[in-house]
């Protein structure tokens, strides 16, 4: 007998909310006059993730209920997930903010008379806001859902905005929308992978939800060829959007192509919930088949790491040397998730968190660095900031000592956990390779640091842009934070520890 | 009874009341032949011509193709609640009326912009 | 006839859908293709549900045709504005970013 559901719209009011402001946002875009909507859709977009963060804050107690229909779970990691996203997202919609980015109109030819005439009435994509917030909300139901159905609906949600979003920059929009083309196929590629791994594990269970899927690994008899194929058809799509290799390909163009804050934006938040979402599936729905499945992930975990720290080393452009330090990051993330242990859960929360807004610091610190053309992201061209600029030369530095994982900063608290997590689960080989990882990496983080500062001046007319408010704003938060995580970390760490937790 | 036989009687009567209007019209309408009547029907608006060097379709019938497939799409859900709408009760009504808004939000931005204007 | 028949026409079609995004050198091709390995997941999704005897399986479609139908005006959206700019749709020409 069916009886009508129950949604429990009290534990997912954050991600409602999130929804609702951006379909607010649509309606502002629909009918408010033009002049009004950027300034309009900046305060909506900032009040709805500051008031679903309160009311995350006040759910934070409850976790270990299920929401709608057991297809949802509230649990400490899902919470803490969703906070860190929801301030990611804040930092990014504030670099967002600097309309200066983004095509005045995207469907205009690039270089076409419309589109001079567009950037000459000050038009402005603002429908940028509304697709970040519904990025935001597939990416905050992501990380709690746990059936097949509602993970592929939040990984799609997530993706499709950001497709869009990476074909929307001012200039050089020929690359941009190249970027918005490669991550579409590609992206829909892997989700079609994961699709079919998801219909795979359904034929295997005879049921789409993670728990189901455990009792039926635990009461064996299914077909294992449908297991098998569904974890691997599943991981698929999975390290795809994480980016591990050997689905990394499309990480550096996109990065490269993307508007600059968009990609600051995707770097971060993308990350934390599909790591998120990683580690359920794995930790939830898979565990009694670790057997299947560690050894692999395992391998990719060391080579992405690897893959990472030495791709980087030969690259000119700062996005791409910073996709290739994202790509050997998802390295280190998989290795929280292969640990498989608690620690190893509360470790991958504190790095999300500490590599997140390093990332957009990172990204807001490339965006003011610009000639009369437009953004300047190739670093030989940077030679000699330090003394033009010795403020934003030493923020650049003190994110890329994060990522460096250098101590007294945030990243070398949030790899020294992952790290001690895996020894902790005994694979030690994991934290041999991930200690080499990373002191490659160190190599060619200092040598952008020594450009900056113990190079002459190139004579190039590149200089840095007074920033925007908000972008100051936007770094100076992540600045602060990357230093004070890392001389106080047990400040963030207690409630990493005392939320890793996930629910069946 | 056949639980088919009304639904052949529902079938002759329709076939039925097409053929008397056809005959009916062809009958006693009058008759004038002009240009517009010749020509092909598209929903009527003006046919547009083929594309200049060899057939290819403008970009505006992309437009309207893709907003048909969003917006037909919706109906897959509208299915199963209508097959359980008396079990579900006022829980179904009132999240089916919040998933049409939202849809309708989406017309309204389609409508404001401009994407429903044909030229 | 075998239930089972209807899993291995939806690999053989997911299979043939993963290939051709591969060996396809025209956008739209390459879409089509994701397309086709979408249906192939539906069409097993709809089998297994027959197979174990409840419905889950034939919910998970509808949510996949309604995405899949999102994913298709995404992603020509894209391929248009693509093919406006360079008069190309084809996967090759687009390589600005390859160093």
């Amino acid at each position: 007998m069916l009886t009508s559901p129950k949604l429990d719209y009290a534990l997912l009011a954050p991600i409602l909310i999130i929804l609702a402001t951006a379909i607010l946002g649509v309606l502002v875009e629909a009918f408010i006059k033009q002049a009004l909507r950027a300034r309009l859709q900046l305060t909506i977009s900032l009040a709805g993730i500051v008031i679903a963060f309160e009311q995350l804050y006040r759910v934070r107690n409850q976790g270990s209920s299920m929401a709608a229909i057991t297809s949802v779970s509230i649990d400490g990691a899902g919470i803490f997930l969703q906070g860190t996203i929801l301030v990611l997202a804040f930092v990014g919609i504030l670099l967002i903010a600097d309309q200066d980015h983004f095509a005045p109109q995207a469907s205009a030819l690039p270089g076409s008379i419309e589109e001079a005439a567009a950037l000459e009435s000050g038009r402005a994509q603002t429908e940028v806001f509304p697709l970040t917030l519904f990025a935001v909300s597939g990416m905050m139901l992501f990380p709690v859902a746990t059936d097949f159905i509602t993970l592929f609906v939040a990984l799609e949600v997530l993706s499709l905005p950001l497709y869009l979003m990476a074909g929307l920059s001012r200039r050089r929009r020929l690359l941009s929308q190249e970027a918005a083309l490669k991550y579409f196929l590609l992206g829909a590629y892997s989700s079609a992978f994961f699709l079919f791994g998801a219909a795979l594990l359904y034929g295997y269970s005879g049921s789409l939800s993670l728990n189901g899927l455990t009792d039926a690994i635990h009461g064996g008899g299914g077909n294992d060829v449908f297991l098998l194929l569904g974890i691997a058809f599943v991981s698929v799509g999975l390290l795809f959007k994480v980016g591990a290799v050997p689905f990394h390909s499309w990480t550096p163009d996109v990065y490269q192509g993307a508007p600059t804050p968009i990609t600051g934006f995707m770097a971060a938040a993308t990350k934390a919930a599909a790591f998120g979402a990683t580690m359920r599936i794995f930790y939830v729905g898979l565990d009694a088949a670790q057997w299947s499945w560690k050894p692999i992930i395992s391998v990719i975990a060391v080579v992405t790491m690897l893959f990472g720290a030495i791709a980087a080393i030969s690259q000119r452009d700062i996005k791409r040397i910073l996709a290739f330090s994202s790509i050997a990051h998802a390295g280190f993330l998989l290795t929280a998730v292969v640990s498989l242990n608690q620690s190893g859960l509360a470790a991958l929360l504190f790095y999300s968190v500490a590599y997140g807004l390093a990332t957009l610091g990172a990204f807001g610190v490339v965006t003011l660095i610009r000639d009369s053309a437009g953004e300047v992201s190739d670093i030989n061209r940077w030679l000699g900031l330090g003394k033009k600029s010795p403020l934003i030369a030493a923020t650049m530095s003190l994110f890329l000592l994060s990522f460096a994982g250098i101590p007294l900063t945030s990243g070398f608290v949030g790899k020294f956990a992952i790290f001690s997590a895996a020894y902790e689960s005994g694979n030690i080989y994991l934290v041999v390779v991930g200690v080499l990882a990373s002191a490659i990496a160190v190599f060619f983080y200092l040598r952008i640091i020594l450009m900056l500062f113990f190079a002459d001046a190139s004579n190039d007319s590149v200089s840095v842009v007074i920033p925007p408010l908000l972008t100051r704003v936007a770094i100076f938060l992540s600045a602060i934070v990357t230093i004070l995580l890392g001389l106080a970390p047990s400040i963030l760490f207690d409630v990493a520890q005392n939320f890793a937790y996930f629910i069946r | 009874m056949n639980p088919y036989v009304p639904i052949l009687v529902i079938g002759a009567i329709g076939f039925g009341f097409g053929a008397f209007s056809l005959i009916a019209a062809a009958l006693t309408g009058p008759k004038r032949y002009n240009r517009a009547k010749a020509e092909a029907y598209e929903c009527g608006i003006q046919p547009s011509p083929q594309a200049a060097g060899g057939g290819r379709f403008p970009v505006k019938y992309f437009l309207t193709a893709m907003l048909f497939i969003v917006f037909d799409i919706e109906i897959v859900f509208l299915y199963p609640w209508a097959v359980t709408f008396d079990k579900l009760g006022l829980f179904g009504l009132v999240e089916m009326f919040i998933f049409i808004s939202t849809v309708f939000v989406a017309y309204a931005y389609v409508w404001r912009r401009g994407g429903l204007e044909w030229d | 006839m075998d239930v089972s028949n209807y899993v291995y026409l939806s690999a053989l079609l997911f299979t043939i859908g993963a290939i051709g995004v591969v060996v396809r050198r025209n956008a739209i091709v390459i879409f089509m293709c994701v397309e086709l390995m979408l249906n192939a997941a539906n069409l097993a999704f709809v089998t297994f549900s027959r197979i174990h005897g409840n419905l889950s399986g034939q919910v998970a479609s509808f949510f996949t045709m309604v995405v899949a139908a999102c994913e298709v005006v995404v992603g020509l959206a894209i391929i248009v504005a693509i093919y406006r700019s360079r008069r190309s749709a084809s996967v090759d020409d687009a390589s600005l970013l390859k160093r």
